[in-house]
């Protein structure tokens, strides 16, 4: 019933996120063509002194066109689209949980009903977690189709793969929101606390020397790069002992953030 | 006591090193009608959100139905349903669809209980509720609460932002329920309209309760306090003495002697109109709270010779 509710109050902004990565995803496959030959004559981008610009800029210039592509999926789909609109989804989203439950008087209200704390956390946020991470399958799932228009095959398995990583990503935003939003009692507090978390985690991740602390490095362009082009496979992507293993690094931190909104919730008072 | 719904011993919470609750001890059995009067931040919420485990006790014991709230919360709030003080509704919802939400939460429900009620407050059940009055809030909140078919009832102010003839009506709805042999704890206001409903009065005053003789002394006082209207130009009589003016222009006396003889007593034509035996319930916690920082003055100045050598 709960999860009924919170459906229903989520279901336009949901269509509105899976509306808004589409449009993202459409152009900038649907252009790269024009964009590769672009790309290979600009001296602007060359000229750039900033060193990850430079990184991309290389890997999307890549002269086996197959591979530059594979790059650009990786920065303009994963990179751009579904991790920063993912996190804007899921902050967005998540603040509402229960900080404006709280402001409304209607955790008292849901506190009073014979549920118990724990599944109303649970009722509350698999709906959300879904709307925050289907759409990036489903957006994932079309870049197969609008890729074919340009004669570039796009692999659904590695596609797959990198769709799950920016799903773990993305979860791990929604799941500090949740979190925030069960201990901070103000809604626009919440999203000003996680929003000014994301700008420093970007702001450290533009930062060359200090970018490795970013947690932006654990799901950029270099990392679904390789995802894209079959060379990360999946278990090195869940390995962090003998591989990088950043998605279990990622569901690790999620979890932990789930169980700390758990704990908080039981004993939060209206 | 062995068919005690609601049974508490010293209990105690507070907020931030902030004492709400005092040490209550309470107990109520099955069938009873326990009214719950006092001033604003008297501690009557918490008490209620204690009950149903929604805030945790900084002390004392506590069960409801042979559970602590804090362990067993849900297996209480399964057999009882409680009434927030604010109205915490979906604005984003219709009127009906927030009946079905909320319903929808207990097995077992009164629908005569639940057509009767929609008959009487005739809601727009189609409407969302953003467009309702505070008054229909409230009305709709009471549907949510009163028609779960549970055994316990907690209500924090249900007549709150309801007129005089809906305030009679839920108390002809209460007294069913007790009829019924439903538990009901409610706070309320209105001293008049709890006290011909519950079987119990608790006056809830700074975390404690008020005892019975301290409330009869007061309320004796009170007694002895009419309220008058004088016809313009009168001069107050003797065998009284002013105890405030109110902004109608009524005046507050506290007579010597009887006041009901005292009234008679009266020049005719002097008095517009009078008051005598209506316990207002500002004037009882004006007394009750200058009787209490009576009785720690006096306690301290005890204290405090008692520590001299």
């Amino acid at each position: 019933m709960i999860a009924a509710k919170t459906w229903r109050e989520i279901r336009y902004m949901a269509l509105a996120y899976l509306v808004i990565l589409e449009l993202l995803a459409i152009p900038v496959i649907l252009w790269w063509p024009d964009i590769y030959d672009d790309l290979q004559k600009s001296a602007l981008f060359r000229n750039i002194k900033v060193e990850m610009f430079q990184r991309i800029f290389s890997g999307v210039t890549d002269k086996d066109e197959n591979a530059a592509y594979f790059n650009w999926v990786a920065v303009m789909l994963f990179f751009r689209s579904t991790n920063l609109v993912g996190i804007a989804a899921a902050v967005l989203l998540g603040t509402g949980l229960f900080a404006r439950e709280r402001e409304n008087h209607t955790l008292e209200f849901l506190l009073a009903r014979p549920v118990s704390r724990t599944s109303l956390l649970w009722q509350k946020s698999w709906p959300t977690a879904l709307v925050v991470t289907l759409p990036i399958f489903l957006v994932s799932a079309s870049a197969i189709y609008w890729s074919s228009q340009i004669e570039f095959g796009l692999p659904a398995w590695e596609l797959f793969l990198a769709s799950v990583h920016a799903s773990v990503f993305v979860l791990f935003f929604l799941a500090a929101t949740t979190w925030l939003s069960v201990i901070v009692r103000v809604q626009a507090h919440v999203a000003a606390i996680i929003g000014a978390f994301a700008v420093v985690q970007i702001g450290i991740y533009l930062t060359q020397r200090i970018r490795q602390f970013s947690l932006f490095h654990l799901a950029d362009f270099e990392w679904y790069g390789p995802i894209l082009a079959g060379n990360t496979p999946a278990w090195q992507m869940f390995d962090p002992i003998n591989s990088h293993g950043f998605t279990t690094y990622l569901l690790a931190g999620t979890v932990l953030l789930y169980f700390l909104s758990w704990r908080a919730i039981q004993r939060t008072e209206p | 006591m062995s068919d005690a719904v609601i049974q508490i011993a010293g209990l105690h919470k507070a907020y931030d090193q902030r004492d709400v609750l005092r040490g209550i001890d309470l107990s109520v059995t099955e069938g009873q009608l326990l009214g719950l009067i006092g001033p604003n931040g008297a501690g009557k919420s918490t008490l209620l959100r204690c009950l149903v485990g929604m805030v945790q006790r900084s002390g004392g014991e506590l069960s409801v139905f042979g559970h602590d709230p804090a362990k067993h919360s849900l297996a209480i709030r399964r057999r009882a349903c409680y009434l927030p003080g604010e109205t915490g509704i979906y604005h984003q919802m219709t009127g009906a669809g927030f009946l079905k939400f909320a319903l929808g939460f207990y097995p077992k429900q009164s629908l005569d209980l639940k057509q009767r009620l929609l008959e009487q407050f005739d809601l727009p059940l189609h409407k969302r509720v953003r467009s309702y009055s505070a008054g229909m809030k409230q009305k709709l909140a009471l549907i949510a609460s009163l028609v779960p078919d549970v055994d316990l009832y907690l209500l924090d102010e249900p007549d709150r932002a309801l007129d005089a003839s809906v305030r009679f009506y839920l108390r002809d709805v209460l007294r069913t329920l007790k009829d019924a042999g439903k538990t009901i704890v409610l706070s309320s206001h209105h001293l008049s309209e709890v006290e011909t409903l519950a079987d119990r009065l608790e006056f809830l005053l700074s975390g404690r309760f008020v005892s019975e003789q301290r409330l009869s002394r007061a309320r004796g006082q009170l007694r002895k306090r009419p309220r008058i209207r004088l016809r313009a130009g009168c001069e107050l009589p003797p065998g009284a003495h002013l105890l405030r003016r109110e902004p109608d222009d009524m005046l507050v006396v506290e007579t010597t002697d009887d006041p009901l003889k005292w009234l008679r007593s009266l020049p005719e034509g002097d008095v517009v109109s009078a008051e005598i035996g209506i316990d207002r319930l500002e004037d009882l916690y004006q007394l009750l709270l200058s009787d209490q920082a009576t009785s720690a003055a006096s306690s301290s100045t005890s204290e405090s010779s008692g520590d001299s050598p």
